[in-house]
């Protein structure tokens, strides 16, 4: 039982997570390390993400050719695996935010009546 | 190397990358290194489950765990050998013959017509539903059309491109250097067009060949008779052949392998109109109300079969509407074409098919127990890896695939063996039972080859069998004590573990059930078989030749035939080594019946009864005693009023009264007086003595169509030969056909016979599965207590009561599933006295040898690991695990 839940969560974590790679890998190409830092930064660590869901969740952009992995060198020299957004890649992105936006504002205002009354 | 696969290389380093790059940032932050790294590790969560999604990411994943599953099954089963060949062999056995049989029942009734696009054929059938009495002649089957109610169907559908009539299995004598009989069929003139079936040489029927009733005597020949009897003569097209006395000019040669629409084979095909002059006498064409034409109807393309019912539903209401004469309602059987799709030809055969199909599932069901036993038994030396990796967290739906996996492997496996194997087999055993049959029976035209449909038949089958005995196991060994697995006590005697041993006995009692079933069916027709053996007919059958004599068929007319029979029966009389020369309608055991309905004076209501016109020497030539009043007198003849009655007639008839005198009438109210008295013989139906039964005198009238009987002393095959050259030197296109009476008798028995076989392989298939189960559960379960029995011996138990307690905890499901198969043969074995001659219902020999056998059977496949284990010395039984 406790696997089905523990499965839900991951779901909606998983395209959530996808959109945030992508929003993060737009000011350029990154390491695994560095997305996982800047998301945890720009959240104010509010999100935690568990590292190490990162990488199925790269390796599902890159299999879907949203985002792409080259080899390249780190800030102090050392060899690191980049990923980059692609053409494919900035278009979803646009789509996804805009998508993520409608959602967010209809939860909203389904949310809002609620909050003004405990208010 | 591909994209996936270079990611997945590259994945491991990646995240070496990401963790040395957090603890870096740990320890800048000021942690100590080792707490740096765990903390780092923590962050990043599980490394190999992160992996394994990451692989999930890049795979199929049902496929991987699939491939996986069976890697891992096939190395399994690979490290027990025996077990699995022993399991495969089982399941090959039951599936094996199963798809035989199908493959035989595809070939008699479920394949497509062996004809160009034959899914567009279909056979149309007709049921009449009369209210009251309703009044139709049939000849051959009874949902079959006049002439008259073809052509109104063929004439006012709207959904066929062509509806062919046909009347199948016409007899004709092909006049040549040895005249003989062959079975033909005559057809409407669109028959080859609408099958389109072009013959090799020459033409098929055109309509101008069905422009006026007998007026076009053109034939064509099946490629077998052109082969077997012209030699293949090429220039035979166009030359004339003599069928029945008729000249036929040869317009075509069918194509080899065309043999018609039906399983008896045609030999020839005349246009239809040419029907009277192919059968003197009869007049089917003018007949409207006779079922005698077979139809098949070619559905136009984009015609669904609800439109085709529809439609011709119309024609046939408004044929009901016009009947005159009780009110009838018809209902349409249209069906796609295959070979038994006649209404009349599926409820004989459905029926018999069933019944064989369920024994051939009866022992599938056996090997599948056996299959399910031999895996719960494996299954539970595995009780320790299987807890283990339930322990690590497997899901339990994840072993359960995996056990089936191994089930379903095994299962293929079997049921690839067992197709191959029922493929190769099963043609050549049709061959040998149709080549086998005796004389008298039809050939058959049935290709039990493997088709597609007998490939997905084999193919689900043995999936439903990987299912059927891989779930139960799998289900239950997924499901362990996770305390006692682990700690490797397996040892249960009669006590713990109840639901497992239940589920063992309850296995073991129905492979027992099912075996005993099986068992007492086969043992029936056995007794069946040896009283159909044994069973004395009441007359003399050694040494009796009889020849079918049909002259009228021949072409003769009543003068003719009375002279040609006159000089027959004086020259074989004759003959060296004839003693005695008899005539009779029906031959004894011949399958010929005359029947009719008679009234008593002074008494109510109809009496049936068969009856025989016969020649003076009838009696005397087959042994029968007169044992009242007189035989017949040569000269009497029809218009005579004597008649002789069998013995138990007169005792139905007349009880306690002398039966001399008394009279029959006729339904016409021509009365009979019985002069004689015979003794009862089973001349009609063998095994079958309570039939109402009479002689008349034989007259001239017999003469165009009758049987000559003749008793001899020397060799048969002499006196056949000198009997067809006395008729050969009066008329040389007269075709004479002399067989043994005993021959008769064998077409009676070789059903039962047939059968019999049939069973009792059956029978020893599950007689030998289910001992090999019977002893693998009991070896097992002994195995298993091993421990225990040492214990007790060296505790001073008395062996032979440890002994009588092990045979005891075997016997009992044993016993049980004795019982419950003993109460079910008790319940079917009615349908099979009503199916099979001479078979008593509860035949008290087979239901107390058989199961008596059979239990002695199960006896000794338990004494035997039984007693093994007694000799197990206690100290290595103690130490064992």
């Amino acid at each position: 039982m406790s696997t089905r839940e523990q499965n839900e969560r991951i779901e909606l974590l998983q395209g959530t997570l996808d959109l945030l790679i992508l929003r993060t890998l737009q000011r350029g190409p990154m390491h695994g390390h560095a997305i996982a830092k800047a998301i945890e930064f720009r959240s104010d660590e509010v999100l935690q993400v568990e590292q190490g869901s990162l990488y199925p969740a790269l390796h599902r952009l890159i299999k879907r050719r949203w985002i792409s992995a080259e080899e390249g060198t780190s800030e102090n020299n050392r060899r690191a695996k980049f990923y980059a957004l692609t053409a494919k890649g900035k278009r979803q992105l646009t789509v996804e935010t805009g998508k993520w936006d409608k959602l967010a504002r209809a939860i909203a205002q389904i949310l809002r009546p609620g909050e003004q009354e405990e208010a | 190397m591909t994209r996936r696969k270079r990611m997945l290389a590259d994945l491991e380093q990646d995240i070496r990358d990401h963790l040395a790059r957090e603890t870096q940032d740990n320890i800048d932050r000021g942690m100590s290194p080792e707490n740096a790294r765990s903390a780092a590790l923590r962050k990043f969560g599980n490394v190999a489950r992160i992996k394994e999604e990451t692989w999930e990411v890049w795979s199929l994943v049902w496929l991987e765990q699939l491939l996986q599953d069976v890697r891992f099954g096939i190395r399994t089963l690979l490290r027990t050998p025996g077990l699995t060949v022993a399991a495969v062999m089982a399941i090959a056995l039951g599936i094996g013959i199963n798809v035989g049989i199908f493959s035989v029942l595809n070939g008699l009734a479920l394949r497509l017509l062996p004809l160009p696009r034959a899914h567009e054929l279909v056979s149309v059938n007709q049921i009449f539903h009369f209210q009251g009495r309703g009044d139709r002649s049939i000849h051959n089957d009874s949902s079959w059309f006049s002439y008259s109610e073809y052509l109104d169907y063929r004439d006012h559908n709207h959904v066929f491109d062509g509806l062919v009539a046909y009347e199948p299995f016409v007899e004709a004598t092909l006049r040549g250097v040895d005249a003989r009989q062959v079975l033909g069929t005559a057809a409407s003139c669109n028959y080859f067009s609408v099958l389109i079936e072009h013959p090799a040489y020459g033409r098929g029927f055109v309509e101008s060949d069905c422009a006026g009733r007998g007026s076009n005597a053109v034939a064509v020949l099946s490629d077998d008779l052109w082969r077997g009897k012209f030699a293949a003569d090429p220039a035979l097209v166009g030359k004339k052949i003599i069928l029945n006395q008729t000249a036929y000019t040869v317009i075509g040669i069918a194509r080899p392998g065309f043999t018609g629409t039906e399983p008896i084979p045609s030999a020839f095909w005349v246009p239809i109109t040419m029907q009277q002059a192919l059968e003197p006498g009869r007049d089917r064409l003018s007949d409207d109300n006779m079922s005698w034409l077979a139809m098949l109807g070619r559905i136009r393309p984009g015609v669904t079969m609800q439109e085709v019912r529809a439609d011709l539903g119309l024609i046939a209401g408004r044929r009901d509407h016009g009947h005159t004469g009780p009110k009838r309602t018809t209902s349409l059987a249209i069906h796609a074409a295959t070979f038994f799709s006649s209404p009349e030809q599926r409820s004989t055969l459905i029926p018999i098919a069933s019944v064989i199909c369920a024994a051939f599932a009866l022992v599938l069901l056996i090997a599948c127990a056996n299959v399910a036993n031999l895996l719960l038994a494996r299954d539970s030396t595995r009780q320790k890896e299987i807890a283990l990796r339930l322990s690590m967290g497997a899901g339990r739906w994840r072993l359960v695939r995996q056990l089936l996996t191994e089930s379903l492997l095994l299962s293929l496996a079997g049921g690839t063996v067992g197709s191959v194997i029922a493929f190769w087999s099963f043609i050549r055993i049709t061959e040998l039972v149709t080549s086998h049959l005796p004389k008298g029976f039809p050939p058959l035209a049935v290709n039990v080859g493997p088709n597609l449909q007998v490939l997905a038949f084999a193919l689900a089958l043995s999936l439903f069998t990987g299912i059927a005995f891989g779930l139960l196991p799998a289900l239950r060994s997924s499901r362990p004590d996770l305390n006692t697995a682990i700690k490797g006590d397996g040892t249960q005697f009669g006590a713990g573990k109840k639901g497992g041993r239940l589920l063992l006995n309850t296995l073991v009692g129905s492979q027992v059930a099912v075996c005993m079933t099986l068992l007492l069916a086969a043992g029936l027709l056995l007794r069946g078989l040896y009283q159909a053996q044994t069973i004395d007919p009441g007359f003399e059958i050694k040494g009796v030749a009889t020849m079918f004599m049909d002259l009228g068929r021949q072409g003769y007319d009543r003068t003719r035939a009375t002279e040609f029979m006159r000089q027959f029966r004086d020259r074989i009389q004759d003959l060296p080594g004839v003693t005695a020369v008899a005539q009779a309608e029906c031959a004894p055991l011949s399958h010929d019946f005359s029947g009719s309905q008679f009234t008593i004076p002074g008494r109510t209501g109809t009496f049936p009864f068969e009856y025989n016109h016969i020649s003076p020497a009838y009696f005397a030539l087959l042994g029968i005693p007169i044992v009242r009043g007189r035989n017949f007198r040569p000269g009497e003849a029809h218009d005579a009023q004597g008649i002789i009655v069998t013995e138990s007639t007169a005792r139905r008839m007349w009880s306690g009264q002398d039966p001399l005198g008394k009279a029959l009438r006729e339904e016409s109210g021509r009365e009979y007086f019985v002069i004689g008295v015979a003794k009862d013989a089973q001349v009609a139906h063998l095994g079958r003595s309570d039939t109402n039964y009479l002689y008349f005198p034989a007259g001239p009238e017999e003469d165009s169509r009758s049987y000559v009987m003749v008793r001899y002393s020397i060799r048969f095959m002499d006196v056949a030969k000198s009997i067809r050259e006395v008729a050969q030197s009066i008329d040389p296109n007269v075709s004479v056909d002399v067989s043994r009476l005993e021959d008769y008798l064998e077409i009676w028995r070789a059903p039962s016979r047939i059968v019999a076989a049939l069973s009792g392989a059956l029978g020893a298939l599950a007689l030998l599965l289910c001992s090999i189960g019977v002893y693998g559960m009991v070896s097992y379960s002994i195995g298993r207590s091993v421990r225990e029995i040492g214990i007790r011996m060296a505790l001073g138990a008395d062996g032979a009561k440890v002994m009588r307690h092990l045979l005891w905890q075997a016997m009992r499901p044993v016993l049980i599933g004795g019982i419950v198969g003993v109460v079910l043969s008790a319940a079917d074995s009615g349908v099979l006295s009503s199916m099979m001659f001479g078979l008593g219902t509860h035949d008290p020999i087979a239901f107390i040898s058989v199961p008596i056998f059979l239990l002695g059977v199960a006896f000794v496949a338990t004494f035997i690991p039984g007693r093994r284990a007694l000799q197990v010395d206690p100290m290595v039984a103690l130490r064992c695990d």
